[in-house]
C-alpha cells in the first residue's frame, strides 16, 4: 500500500510540531506557509503544501528538490531549524509520498480506529527510563507500531516527563502521572506510578471509618505512604466548620464541642452544621461563582432573583440532578423561572454548551470550537453538536418581565465541512433528524441520568475537592482521558454513593466528613511530608477571601460593613459580584467572569500580608471600644481565662502550657497597657499561619 | 520554534525543573527556594547577559490607544479627513517632525526613537492589550473580563522571573494600578507585580499598608513581631515545610517585612521628597507623577515599572480632548522623564517604552474622533542602550499600513528583553509542561541597537 497525505503525512506534521500554534499552525501561519492547527483540516493543508507558492513546495519529478523537503532538513534556511535528518525514516516516508505522486488519499487504505500504549501502566522508581510503544489498530483489523509517528504529553511533568521518542523519564518525586500518545486524532494512555522508595510501610494500623478509607489506604499502600494520625477534636472542629459552613466556630461552640464526651459527637456536629443557615450561605456562594451570578450582566434585580434560586435550592437540599435539570431546561417568565438568568449571563449558544459541560460534566470543550481538542477526543462535531441544543434559546419581553423561550428549528452547520449538525450529547451518535420541541430537554435527560458517565462523577469529585483542596481528578473541571483520576476506585465509590442517595448533597457531605481520611491530622509523618496528592494528611488551604474576612470580623467582634446591604451581612452572604471591597479583592474573590473554579484566586501575595499586618481597618477592629478585645481586656483580670478565650475564638483550641505561659508573661509585663497588650496578642494570632489557613 | 523536546536552554538543571514542576502540578505555586535556585542557575549558566542585566524598564501604557497620526506620525499632505487639524513641528533632531502640541517632547527627540511601522492584528481593547503587554496574541479562550486575564506572562513578570529582585524592593511594580494583562500567568505568584494601588498625584499619596497604623509605634511593632514569632506555631514547622501554600505565605511575610523595614522602599515611595520644581515639570497629573514615581522606583532597584494611563480611547471629539487634556499631560510627563533620566545619567540603563495597545483610524469619523486601528501605529522606545533620535520604518501615505520594515509586539518584546540582558529566545515551560518561547519568534528591532 502506498503512502498518502491524510493517513501518513498529517501525523508527521503533528509529530514534528510543524502545525503547532507557535509555528505554521498559528492563525497567521509562519513565513507565508500556514497549516491548520494540529492537522485539523487535512484538505486545506494538502492544498497549502501541494498548490500554494506556485507549486514549488512539491516536485514529484525530483522529490529531493521539493521546497518542502529542503525546508524540513534545513538544506535551505528554515527558521524552525532542521526538523529531521535526510537519512531518517521520516524523511524517507515524505520522499516516498512525493515520489508516489503526492496523493491526498488512497481510497481503500485502512483508517486508524484506535491507539493504545504498551505497557498500559507500570510502577517505576526514581530517575528511571521506560520506553513506550504506541500501537495503532486499523479498520482492516491490522495493527502497526506508530511510536515514531506519535506525539507524547505528560499530564504531570513534575512526576514524569516524556521524551519526544516516547521514553518516559521519572524524576525524584512520589506520585502518579499519565502520559498520552496522540496519533491521527486518537489517544492512548500510559499510567506511571512512582511510589516512595524504601521499605514497604505497613498500614498505619488505624481502622477504617467507612468505605472511603479502605480505598484511600489501598492507594497509599501502592504509593508506599502511611497516613498521618487522626486529628484531635479541636483540629477536626475548626476544619469541618470552615468546610461545611464557611465560618469559624465561636469560642462557646468550641468549648461545648471539646467538653462533649459522648460517642458520635463528630457526626452529630456535622448534622447540626448542615442544618444551619450558614451552610446554605456558604454553598450558595460556591454555586453562585460557578453559575455566574453576575450583576454586571443581570442588573440588581436579575442577579438577586438568580442568586435566590441558587440559595433556596441549597437550603432546601435540592437533589443535585434536579438542580442541574432546572437550570438546563429553564423556560418561561424569569420572575417564575429565575434559573433562566443563566442564559443571560452566558449569552452565546456555544458558551452555553461549554459552560454547562464544564460545570456539570467537568469537561472543557472550548478547544474544539475551532479544532480537535489536542488532549482529548472532542472534535468540532462534538462542540457544535452540543451547541445546537442551545440555539433555540431566546428572550421575549413580557411587560416589565422577560420570558425565556426555546423554540424554532435553527440549523447548525459544521464550520469547516458545512455538514448540518443535529444536536447530540458528547460521545453519543448524532440523530438523523433534529429533535422536536425544546432540544434542551433531551440534553437534560441525558446529562443527569445516573448512568451518564460524567455527571455524578464530576459532582462527587467537586465535593471531594471542596473538602481536600484537591480533586481526585485535578483540576476538577478538566476531565479527559489524558487526565485520569488519581484513585479511580475511590471516585467510583463516591459517585455510587451520590447516585444511591438520589443525588443528595448533604448525604455526600456526611459520607465524606465521616471518613477517617477527612479526619486525618495535618501533621506529616516521615513518609508523607512531601505528599500533597494522595490524601495521606490534611493539606493547608488558605481561607477563601470571604471566609477570611468574616473570620477577622468574628474574632474581633466587629462586623464588616458592606455597601448596599443591611448591617450584619456577612461577606459569605454577598451575592453581588460587583461589590467593591479592597480586602475581598486583595484575597481573590472572583469576578464571576467564567465558569471555572480557578477564577477564585487562592494564592498569597505581599499585598495580602501587608494588609493583615498594617491595615488601619483591621487595627480598628482590634482596637474598637465595642469589640471583643476591649471587652476581654476590661472584663477579666484572670489572664489564664483570657488567653483560653482568645485561643478558642482564633484557633478553636486551648493553648498548650507553653503557649499559655508565653501569653501570660506578655500580659503580666505590660499591666499598665493591658488593653494594648491584649490587642497585640490578638494581632499576632490573626497574622499567624494557623489563622489564615484551614488545616 | 516550539520544539517538542526542549533542551533546557535557560540552564535549569533537570532536578530543579522537576522540583518546581512537582509543586506546580499540585495546583499550588512554586516554592520560592526553587525559584531563586532557578534564577541563580540561569545566571550561572550565562543565559543572562551580565553586562546588561542592570538595565530597567519603564513601560508607559496609554490605555485606549494613542492616535499616532495626531502625534508621532503626522500626515500633513493627506486629505483633510485624514490629516486632522494639528500641524507638525520640528524637533531637536533635524528631519523628524511631530505634533505641534508636543513641544516639550520635541525637545528630547534625540533621546528616543519612533517605530512608525508598528503593526498587529487585533483592534479590540482586551486582546490587543494582552498582545502588547505580553507579546502573545490571546487564543480563542481568552476572557478579557478576568483579573488577571493573562494567558502568557506580562513583560514585567518575565523580567521579574528572569532577573529576580535587586535588593529589598520587588522587581516588578505597577502604577497606579495593575492592568488585567499585567500578571504572571504560569510563572506563578513570585512574578506578579507589587501594585501600589494609590494615585501618586493625590496630595496624601501613600502606599497602602506599608507602614503600621499610626497608633502602632516602632517599639510596639517590635513587640508584635516578637510575639508573632512565638505564637505562630506553624512558622518553621514541619507543617510549613510540607505545605506549599504555607511555605509560600511565609516567603511573602518575609518579603513584606523586608519591604516595611527597607529604607530603599520607604525612600522610593516618598514622592514628597522630590523638589516641587521637578514635580511640576513632570506635571501634577496622575500620568506625570506616576512617571516620576517610576524613575524613583528604578533608582532604588525595581527592574520593571508599568505606568498605566487611561482615557486614550478617543472616539468622540478627540481633537479637543487631545489638545486640551491628553497631549499636554503626555508632553510634560514623557519629556520630563527622558530629560530627568538623562540628567541623572540613568538613561543608558533605563529603557522607556511609550505606546497604546493600538493606534486609531486614519479616517476621522463622524463624531470628530478616530476609532481603533491596529494595522499601523507608532511605538516610542528610548534609553536602555538603544539608539535615540531615529525613525524606524515608515507608514504609507495615510498611515493605514506599514510601508516598509513592519514590526509587531513580538519584536518589541524581543528588543526589550535583549536590552535588559535576557535572551529573547529562551524557552520556558508551563506547569502543565508545555514549552513556551519567551517571545513568539520575535526579532530584534535592529535599527535601534
Amino acid at each position: 500500500m502506498g503512502v498518502d497525505f491524510s493517513h501518513d503525512v498529517v501525523p508527521l506534521l503533528s509529530r514534528f510540531g510543524c502545525n503547532g500554534s507557535a509555528c505554521h499552525g498559528k492563525a497567521e501561519g509562519q513565513k507565508g506557509f500556514k497549516l491548520s492547527i494540529f492537522g485539523n483540516d487535512p484538505d486545506e493543508d494538502y492544498r497549502a503544501i501541494t498548490l500554494q507558492s506556485r507549486g514549488r513546495r512539491i516536485s514529484v519529478g525530483a522529490p529531493d528538490a521539493s521546497l518542502f523537503l529542503q525546508k524540513v532538513i534545513a538544506a535551505i534556511p528554515h527558521a524552525g531549524g532542521p526538523r529531521m535528518r535526510k537519512d531518517s525514516p521520516e524523511y524517507r516516508l515524505l520522499h516516498e509520498w512525493i515520489a508516489g505522486g503526492a496523493l491526498f488519499k488512497i481510497a481503500d487504505k485502512a483508517d486508524v480506529t484506535g491507539v493504545r500504549i504498551e505497557p498500559e501502566r507500570k510502577v517505576l522508581g526514581f530517575a528511571q527510563r521506560e520506553p513506550l510503544r504506541v500501537i495503532a489498530t486499523y479498520s482492516d483489523g491490522s495493527e502497526k507500531d506508530v511510536t515514531w509517528l506519535s506525539v507524547f504529553h505528560s499530564n504531570n511533568t513534575g512526576i514524569a516527563e516524556v521524551e519526544e521518542s516516547g521514553t518516559v523519564v521519572t524524576g525524584n518525586s512520589v506520585g502518579q502521572a499519565a502520559v498520552m500518545a496522540r496519533f491521527h486524532g486518537q489517544i492512548g494512555i500510559f499510567q506511571a506510578t512512582i511510589p516512595r522508595p524504601g521499605a514497604q510501610v505497613a498500614g498505619g494500623g488505624q481502622k477504617a471509618f467507612n468505605a472511603i478509607d479502605d480505598l484511600v489506604e489501598q492507594n497509599l499502600r501502592r504509593m508506599n505512604l502511611r497516613a498521618s494520625g487522626i486529628a484531635d477534636d479541636a483540629e477536626y472542629l475548626r476544619r469541618v466548620c470552615l468546610d461545611v459552613i464557611g465560618r469559624l466556630p465561636t469560642s462557646a461552640e468550641a468549648r461545648e464541642f471539646l467538653q462533649d464526651t459522648r460517642e458520635g459527637k463528630r457526626a452529630r456536629l456535622v448534622d447540626r452544621l448542615l442544618d444551619l443557615p450558614e451552610y446554605a450561605d456558604y454553598w450558595a456562594l460556591k454555586w453562585a461563582d460557578l453559575l455566574r451570578v453576575d450583576r454586571q450582566a443581570l442588573g440588581q434585580r436579575g442577579a438577586f432573583a438568580y442568586f435566590s434560586w441558587v440559595r433556596d435550592s441549597v437550603a432546601a437540599n435540592k437533589p443535585l440532578d434536579q438542580f442541574a435539570k432546572e437550570l438546563l431546561v429553564a423556560e418561561g417568565p424569569l420572575s417564575e423561572q429565575p434559573a433562566g438568568y443563566f442564559y443571560k449571563v452566558v449569552k452565546k449558544s456555544g458558551e452555553m454548551a461549554a459552560s454547562t459541560s464544564q460545570v456539570f460534566l467537568g469537561i472543557r470543550i472550548t478547544c474544539s470550537e475551532c479544532h480537535q481538542h489536542p488532549y482529548d477526543r472532542w472534535t468540532q462535531r462534538d462542540y457544535h453538536g452540543m451547541r445546537a441544543f442551545f440555539e433555540q434559546v431566546k428572550y421575549k419581553k413580557l411587560g416589565d418581565d422577560e420570558a425565556l423561550v426555546a423554540e424554532g428549528s435553527p440549523q447548525i452547520r459544521h464550520p469547516r465541512t458545512k455538514e448540518i449538525l443535529n444536536a447530540h450529547p458528547l460521545g453519543t451518535a448524532m440523530p438523523e433528524k433534529a429533535a422536536e420541541g425544546d432540544r434542551r430537554q433531551t440534553l437534560a435527560t441525558w446529562m443527569v441520568a445516573p448512568e451518564n458517565p460524567w455527571f455524578a462523577r464530576n459532582l462527587a469529585n467537586r465535593f471531594w475537592a471542596h473538602f481536600f483542596g484537591r480533586g481526585i481528578v485535578e483540576p476538577v473541571d478538566d476531565v479527559r482521558a489524558s487526565n485520569p483520576p488519581s484513585n479511580p476506585e475511590l471516585l467510583a465509590a463516591l459517585t455510587r454513593h451520590l447516585v444511591d442517595y438520589q443525588f443528595d448533597p448533604k448525604a455526600l457531605i456526611r459520607f465524606i466528613t465521616a471518613s477517617r481520611t477527612y479526619q486525618t491530622s495535618s501533621h506529616p509523618n516521615e513518609t508523607n511530608e512531601s505528599d500533597e496528592q494522595n490524601f495521606s494528611r490534611a493539606v493547608f488551604r488558605r481561607l477563601p477571601a470571604e471566609v477570611l474576612m468574616d473570620s477577622v470580623s468574628d474574632v474581633t467582634g466587629m462586623p464588616e460593613k458592606f455597601a448596599g446591604v443591611p448591617a450584619g451581612f456577612r461577606a459569605v452572604q454577598l451575592w453581588d459580584s460587583l461589590q467593591q471591597h479592597y480586602f475581598l479583592k486583595l484575597f481573590g474573590r472572583p469576578a464571576r467572569a467564567t465558569a471555572c473554579e480557578c477564577e477564585r484566586a487562592t494564592g498569597a501575595s505581599i499585598g495580602q500580608t501587608l494588609h493583615l499586618m498594617n491595615s488601619p481597618a483591621i487595627q480598628a477592629k482590634l482596637a474598637h471600644e465595642g469589640g471583643t478585645i476591649a471587652r476581654l481586656a476590661a472584663g477579666t483580670t484572670d489572664d489564664s481565662a483570657l488567653v483560653d478565650e482568645l485561643y478558642l475564638s482564633f484557633f478553636s483550641r486551648l493553648p498548650t502550657g507553653e503557649e499559655k505561659s508565653t501569653a501570660i508573661q506578655h500580659l503580666s509585663t505590660r499591666k499598665e497597657k493591658r488593653r494594648q497588650a491584649v490587642e497585640d496578642l490578638a494581632w499576632s494570632m490573626l497574622n499567624s499561619l494557623e489563622f489564615v489557613f484551614n488545616h | 520554534m516550539n520544539r517538542h523536546h526542549p533542551s533546557f536552554c535557560d540552564g535549569v538543571a533537570r532536578r530543579d525543573f522537576l522540583r518546581i514542576g512537582a509543586a506546580a502540578a499540585l495546583g499550588v505555586n512554586f516554592p520560592m527556594a526553587g525559584l531563586l535556585a532557578t534564577e541563580a542557575a540561569a545566571a550561572r549558566r550565562g543565559t543572562l547577559d551580565a553586562s546588561r542585566n542592570d538595565t530597567s524598564l519603564i513601560f508607559v501604557f496609554l490605555r485606549g490607544g494613542l492616535s499616532t497620526i495626531d502625534t508621532f506620525d503626522m500626515k500633513p499632505d493627506a486629505p483633510e479627513n485624514i490629516r486632522g487639524p494639528f500641524k507638525p513641528r520640528g524637533t531637536n533632531v533635524p528631519g523628524i517632525q511631530i505634533c505641534e502640541h508636543l513641544p516639550k517632547i520635541a525637545g528630547v527627540m534625540d533621546k528616543f526613537s519612533l517605530i512608525r511601522s508598528f503593526t498587529h492584528s487585533n483592534a479590540g481593547h482586551g486582546p490587543a492589550d494582552h498582545y502588547m503587554l505580553t507579546g502573545y496574541h490571546p487564543t480563542a479562550s481568552f476572557n478579557g473580563g478576568l483579573i488577571p486575564n493573562n494567558q502568557h506572562p506580562s513583560i514585567g513578570s518575565v523580567i521579574a522571573h528572569k532577573l529576580g529582585p535587586r535588593g529589598s524592593i520587588p522587581p516588578y511594580m505597577c502604577l497606579p494600578t495593575m492592568h488585567p494583562s499585567g500578571s504572571s500567568a504560569y510563572l506563578g505568584p513570585q512574578s506578579v507585580p507589587f501594585v501600589i494601588e494609590a494615585d501618586p498625584n493625590s496630595p496624601a499619596f501613600e502606599v497602602p499598608d506599608l507602614q503600621p497604623p499610626l497608633n502602632v509605634d516602632a517599639s510596639r511593632l517590635e513587640d508584635r513581631r516578637g510575639l508573632l514569632a512565638k505564637v505562630d506555631r506553624f512558622q518553621r514547622s514541619i507543617e510549613q515545610r510540607a505545605n506549599s501554600g504555607a511555605s509560600q505565605l511565609s516567603v511573602f511575610s518575609e518579603r513584606a517585612t523586608a519591604l516595611m523595614t527597607s529604607g530603599d522602599a520607604k525612600k522610593a515611595f516618598d514622592l514628597h521628597a522630590e523638589p516641587e520644581k521637578l514635580r511640576a515639570e513632570y506635571g501634577r497629573t496622575t500620568l506625570g507623577q506616576s512617571c516620576l514615581m517610576a524613575r524613583r522606583l528604578v533608582e532604588s532597584g525595581v527592574r520593571c515599572v508599568t505606568v498605566e494611563h487611561q482615557n486614550w480611547d478617543t472616539h468622540f471629539g478627540s481633537f479637543a480632548t487631545l489638545k486640551d487634556d491628553l497631549l499636554p499631560k503626555l508632553d510634560m510627563a514623557m519629556s520630563a522623564l527622558f530629560r530627568d533620566l538623562s540628567d541623572r545619567g540613568m538613561l543608558k540603563k533605563t529603557l522607556v517604552v511609550v505606546t497604546g495597545e493600538f493606534g486609531r483610524t486614519p479616517v476621522i469619523n463622524k463624531e470628530a474622533g478616530r476609532d481603533h486601528w491596529s494595522r499601523c501605529f507608532t511605538v516610542a522606545m528610548g534609553g536602555g542602550g538603544l539608539q535615540g533620535g531615529r525613525v524606524v520604518g515608515k507608514s504609507d501615505q495615510q498611515a493605514s499600513d506599514p510601508a516598509d520594515n513592519p514590526y509587531g509586539p513580538e519584536d518589541m518584546c524581543a528588543t526589550i528583553y535583549q536590552s535588559l540582558g535576557i535572551n529573547p529566545h529562551d524557552e520556558m515551560r508551563t506547569p502543565e509542561g508545555r514549552p513556551v518561547m519567551l517571545t513568539n519568534s520575535g526579532r530584534i528591532i535592529k535599527e535601534l541597537v
